[in-house]
C-alpha cells in the first residue's frame, strides 16, 4: 500500500526504493502514525486540523518542497478554510492574531531553529496559546521538518 | 595531533511548565512509560506529555531509528544526528550525540576535528556522512545526488543510506523540541 511518504517522495510499489523503505516497516509505520497524531489527532488541543494543515503547506513552501505543498493545498481545500487560512498556507504574514504571532515562530522554527530563545515561547503565551498548544504546536513544526527531509533524500536516492 | 576535546553532559530546563506527575492524565501516564533511549522520564518527557498523541508516536519512531538492529551502524546514526544538531544550533543533543558516538567508537577524533570545526580531519566515510548531515540539514535542504553518490561511493547500500536519512532528519524534529522548547545548561 502506498503511504504519504511515499506519495511525497514519489514512490510507486514496482520500484526498488520502494521494497528497499519496507525494510524498516518500524520506520514506514511510525512515520505515518507520526503524521496522523500531529495532522489528524484525536485530541487537537484546540489546534484544528485546517489550521495544521495550513501551517503545513507553509512549511513546505519554506523548505521549498513543491509536492507537498501541492499535497497540503488539496487537503487543506477540503477542510473548509477561512480566509486568513488560506492566506496563512500561502506565506501571507499579515494576519489576526494569535496566527500572525503562530506564522512568525512557525517561520522562524523552520528557518532558523539555531535562533530560537525563550522570549519566542514567551511570545506564543501572550498570544493566548497554553502549554499543551505550544507543545502540539511546536510537535506539528518539527513533524513537517523532518518529513520534508526525508521525503527528500527518497527523492535524491531515485535519481542517482 | 589535535588535543582532545572533552565534552560534558548538560542539563536541560524548559520554559513551560511540564506536566507534574500528580495531575497527569490517564494518557499522559500511559505515553510516558515510553521515553527516549528508554531513560528515566525527565522534565523533557513530563513538557512533551503535555500533548500525548504526539509524544508517544514520536517517541516510538525516534527509538526504532536510532537503535533498531542491523542495517547502519550505530556510530554512523550518532554522526548523523550530530551533523544536524549542529547546524540546527541543539547543544543539548549535540552533546549527547557527540558522547554516545565516542563511547560507541572507543574513540573521541571525530568529536574533537567536529567541535574544533576541523571537518577535513575526517576519513572518507564519516566526512561523506557528515558533509550529508549538514546539507540536509539546512532549510531548504542543500543536499544534492553528489551527497548519496559520495555515500556509496564509500561503500554504503540503499538500506543504509535510508537509515542516514532517518537518523539525520529525526533530529530536523528532535533538535525542533528541545532547542526551542527549552535550554542547556553545564552542571
Amino acid at each position: 500500500m502506498i503511504d504519504a511518504m511515499d506519495k511525497a517522495a514519489g514512490l510507486s510499489p514496482d520500484e526498488a526504493l520502494f521494497a528497499a523503505r519496507r525494510f524498516r516497516p518500524e520506520f514506514v509505520r511510525g512515520a505515518e502514525e507520526c503524521r496522523l497524531s500531529v495532522l489528524q489527532p484525536a485530541n487537537d488541543q484546540g489546534l484544528a486540523p485546517n489550521l495544521r494543515v495550513a501551517l503545513a503547506r507553509r512549511m513546505a513552501a519554506l523548505n521549498a518542497d513543491p509536492i507537498l505543498m501541492a499535497e497540503y493545498d488539496v487537503q487543506l481545500a477540503q477542510l473548509d478554510p477561512t480566509e486568513q487560512l488560506l492566506a496563512l498556507a500561502q506565506g501571507e504574514t499579515d494576519l489576526i492574531e494569535p496566527l500572525a504571532t503562530i506564522v512568525r515562530h512557525v517561520d522562524l522554527i523552520t528557518l532558523t531553529p539555531k535562533s530560537a530563545e525563550a522570549s519566542h515561547i514567551a511570545l506564543l503565551e501572550k498570544a493566548g496559546l497554553n502549554n499543551p498548544q505550544i507543545v502540539a504546536l511546536s510537535e506539528l513544526i518539527a513533524f513537517v521538518n523532518f518529513q520534508t527531509r526525508v521525503a527528500s533524500g527518497l527523492r535524491l536516492m531515485r535519481s542517482t | 595531533m589535535i588535543s582532545s576535546v572533552r565534552l560534558k553532559p548538560l542539563n536541560w530546563h524548559p520554559y513551560i511548565a511540564p506536566v507534574e506527575l500528580s495531575e497527569a492524565t490517564p494518557e499522559q501516564l500511559e505515553a510516558m512509560k515510553v521515553t527516549p533511549s528508554a531513560k528515566k522520564v525527565s522534565e523533557y518527557v513530563r513538557t512533551l506529555a503535555h500533548d500525548p498523541e504526539s509524544y508517544l508516536a514520536r517517541t516510538v519512531l525516534f527509538n526504532a531509528i536510532m537503535y533498531v538492529e542491523g542495517g547502519l551502524a550505530r556510530p554512523d546514526r550518532e554522526l548523523g544526528a550530530l551533523g544536524a544538531s549542529l547546524v540546527n544550533g541543539c547543544k543539548f543533543c549535540a552533546v549527547v550525540h557527540a558522547r554516545r558516538h565516542a563511547e560507541l567508537t572507543k574513540s573521541d577524533e571525530v568529536v574533537t576535528a567536529l567541535y574544533l570545526d576541523k571537518p577535513e580531519a575526517l576519513g572518507p566515510r564519516d566526512a561523506a556522512i557528515y558533509s550529508f548531515a549538514r546539507r540536509l540539514s539546512a532549510a531548504p535542504s542543500e543536499a544534492t545526488t553528489d551527497d548519496i553518490a559520495a555515500l556509496r561511493s564509500v561503500g554504503m547500500d540503499d538500506c543504509e543510506i535510508i537509515d542516514l536519512i532517518h537518523a539525520i532528519s529525526i533530529f530536523g524534529w528532535a533538535n525542533r523540541l528541545m532547542h526551542v522548547l527549552g535550554h542547556a545548561e553545564s552542571g
